[in-house]
């Protein structure tokens, strides 16, 4: 028999690395005669999408084409020190060190567009790519030109940027506290089909919501939800690590399978957008929490479906057998059931 | 790699080219694209035939390089990714890719491009279903394969 269940996974997520731990990176920008502008960032790229993010947030700045920024990343002999990519940390810190490193320069832009433009600096505006004078129809200086007006006139074209993500530890008696400036929230919604004769359990669909504060690139954002539900449905239907006297029974991809594009069930990706004031406009790290919420939300509908709670950390076709009773259980066979796992009561 | 076979007489077309060169044998056809010809496109993952990263065509069919003997290559004609489309005049899967996001950390990309194209070549106008059995010999951890299918039906709008 195939019954249907839906459930639901929602998580709250500290950026970065919290608890008053050091959390901080540098960057630096360099304007070219050309036009063309140089980014150094330690934030390495892993396929996020760090450095066209980057590329985003010095183009918005300085009002200059995208595609005339170049990136020099994650090269320890060239670049600044901006910590490790992890804890989702990379556009929210590293992204504001390098807003940092242009608003270092930007003074220095929009004073001498101001004297070429022959306004008062406050009235400089840079818009749509644009240096304009405000009120003044007209009056605008393209970025390439202010560009190598800064090298003839010998102003400054290098700029640094530090971002300091300064959190506080928490009470070290009782454990509480705010421990994170940037809290990312997810949740979401999985509707699942349990085979009650074989045990297998097909994901028919998935939606998935998460705050990301402010989406930079929608298209990388969609990308890492969809990767990051994929791979949390590999973690509650496919993979297990079967370790043995600190060996891996399963270290290749034929015993240890992940999913494949066959497992994947239509995903509706929902953008939130709370801006959180402390990120690069708004922005906060949201590759974890895309991730997070999937194994529970499966593990819900499952419950939903059959009635019973799946309490093995995986939901393979035998535990979800075990579960119904039809096959024995009792064994447990080296797996570790969650109720096995002590909680502190407080 | 410690490589005590003869050498042999790879003579074959590659990329539409014809190369005949002799090379150290009993290597699969990857370690021979890679090592001999530096055709770095072409991407080792697990190297036991399991995630396609490697994959590449022999006589217009997708084969894993990792596990094809390098003589088989002999007298027959590889396509490699860099055979497929280079900077400015990308095959309409490669444009697809980037304009749909079908690319995160870009390992899986050579093999994932090579088992779109022989699909395509195959079928011009796959479903969703085709699409899918197309790429499932290829394992990609980053995208979630959503934006990767997309792309291969963009792709086939484009090319039919």
């Amino acid at each position: 028999m195939k019954v249907r269940g839906i459930g639901i996974g929602s998580m709250v997520y500290g950026v970065g690395y919290g608890f008053s731990r050091p959390d901080f990176a540098s960057a630096e920008v360099e304007i070219a005669p050309d036009g063309t502008v140089t980014i150094w960032s330690g934030a390495s790229e892993l396929g996020q999408g760090i450095r066209t993010v980057l590329s985003q947030i010095v183009a918005q700045e300085f009002g200059a084409a995208y595609e005339d920024i170049r990136v020099i990343s994650a090269d320890t002999d060239k670049t600044p020190d901006s910590g490790p990519v992890s804890a989702s940390r990379s556009t929210y810190v590293q992204g504001n060190a390098v807003l940092a490193a242009c608003k270092d320069l930007k003074q220095e832009l929009i004073s001498l567009a101001s004297e070429l433009m022959g306004v008062e600096s406050n009235l400089v505006e840079i818009q749509n790519g644009q240096i304009a004078a405000k009120d003044k129809i007209g009056k605008i200086i393209s970025f390439s030109k202010l560009a190598s007006e800064m090298h003839v006139q010998g102003r400054r074209t290098h700029g640094f940027g530090w971002h300091n993500n300064r959190t506080l530890d928490v009470d070290k008696n009782t454990s509480q506290g705010d421990a994170y400036s940037s809290y990312a929230w997810a949740s979401q919604l999985v509707e699942v089909e349990v085979d009650t004769q074989t045990g297998r359990v097909k994901i028919l669909r998935l939606a998935s919501a998460t705050d990301v504060g402010k989406a930079i690139n929608p298209q990388l954002i969609e990308g890492q939800i969809e990767g990051g539900a994929v791979q949390g449905l590999g973690f509650a239907l496919m993979e297990e690590m079967q370790v043995e006297q600190g060996v891996f029974n399963n270290a290749n991809l034929s015993t240890y399978l992940i999913p494949t594009a066959a497992d994947v069930p239509p995903i509706d990706s929902l953008i939130v957008e709370v801006s959180d004031p402390s990120g690069p406009y708004g922005a906060k790290g949201m590759a974890e929490p895309a991730t997070i919420p999937t194994t529970p939300a499966i593990l819900n509908a499952i419950a939903d479906a059959i009635s019973k709670r799946v309490r093995y950390s995986l939901a393979s076709p035998e535990n979800v057998l075990k579960v119904l009773g039809k096959i024995d259980g009792s064994g447990k066979e080296g797996f570790l059931l969650l109720e096995d796992i002590p909680y502190p009561v407080a | 790699m410690i490589n005590n076979q003869k050498d042999v007489l790879m003579d074959l077309v590659i990329n539409n080219k014809h190369i005949s060169i002799r090379a150290g044998g009993g290597r699969c056809l990857l370690d021979f694209l890679r090592e001999d010809l530096s055709l770095m496109g072409t991407k080792e993952g697990c190297g036991e035939g399991e995630c396609g990263s490697c994959t590449v065509l022999l006589d217009g069919k997708a084969v894993l390089s990792c596990m094809t003997p390098m003589e088989r290559a002999i007298g027959r004609e590889v396509t490699t990714i860099e055979g497929v489309g280079r900077p400015g005049n990308l095959h309409p899967l490669q444009q697809a890719m980037m304009e749909e996001g079908g690319v995160q950390c870009g390992f899986c990309t050579p093999g994932m491009i090579m088992s779109g194209v022989e699909l395509l070549n195959r079928k011009s106008n796959p479903n969703r279903d085709e699409i899918v059995e197309g790429i499932s010999g290829n394992l990609c951890r980053c995208t979630g394969y959503r934006k990767i299918i997309t792309a291969i039906e963009r792709a086939a709008e484009k090319m039919s």
